[in-house]
């Protein structure tokens, strides 16, 4: 099975979607997708922020994300997940410094991993850093 | 059952209004309860959408049949072969 791996590091509402599309739609392709989510892109995945879908936009296409979109990124990995291969992990480094676990968050990652472990995953394939 | 052109389609999926990849995702749901032989329509009034669908169903390997534009839409069509 072909492999593509995603750091997620920024929290701006457009990368946190672009990747979440990416991801999702190649887990349904047969791809084996892994998406490690580290810096401020966690911030995004508080319930909290969902909850009031208070996300930092960067230009037009974010706005309109926010009015119109149907499937915000978090629906998008749950549903690459459900149907397919795709594995979410929350950076260990990152959770730390906020002092945060993973029952703050969005029900959407597998496990707490910290570089090593997410190398050791990807190992072998693509990976992207958004 | 529909008849279109002479080619049967057992299920319309009806994505128009869909954002991609909602369309694709759409078919995707459906497929997968369908028997092996099953000839699905996906409509999708999103252009991308129009031509990720065949690329989908060539990567997969399902059997894909033809695109249609259609007024305001498009038709893809896909045979369910394994």
């Amino acid at each position: 099975m072909e492999r593509i791996s995603f750091v997620l590091a920024s929290d701006t509402l457009e990368k946190l979607h672009a990747v979440a599309l990416m991801a999702s739609v190649a887990a349904v392709s047969q791809m084996e997708v892994n998406v490690f989510v580290t810096m401020n892109a966690i911030t995004a995945f508080r319930k909290s922020a969902i909850e009031k879908k208070s996300f930092r936009v960067e230009g037009e296409v974010g706005r309109h994300l926010l009015e119109k979109s149907q499937q915000m990124f978090y629906d998008l990995l749950l549903q690459g997940k459900m149907m397919g291969s795709l594995k979410v992990y929350a950076c260990g480094m990152a959770l730390d410094l906020l002092g945060e676990d993973l029952d703050q968050y969005f029900p959407v990652f597998d496990e707490v991993l910290g570089v090593a472990g997410f190398l050791g995953k990807v190992a072998g394939g693509q990976v992207l850093f958004v | 059952m529909v008849e279109e052109a002479g080619m049967k389609i057992d299920e319309v999926v009806d994505g128009r209004g869909l954002f991609c990849p909602g369309p694709l995702m759409e078919l995707i749901k459906t497929i997968q309860l369908k028997p092996v032989g099953t000839v699905l329509a996906v409509l999708s009034t999103d252009e991308g959408s129009a031509k990720d669908i065949p690329a989908w169903i060539q990567k997969v390997g399902q059997e894909y049949l033809k695109t249609e534009k259609k007024d305001g839409y498009w038709e893809v069509i896909v045979k369910k072969i394994k």
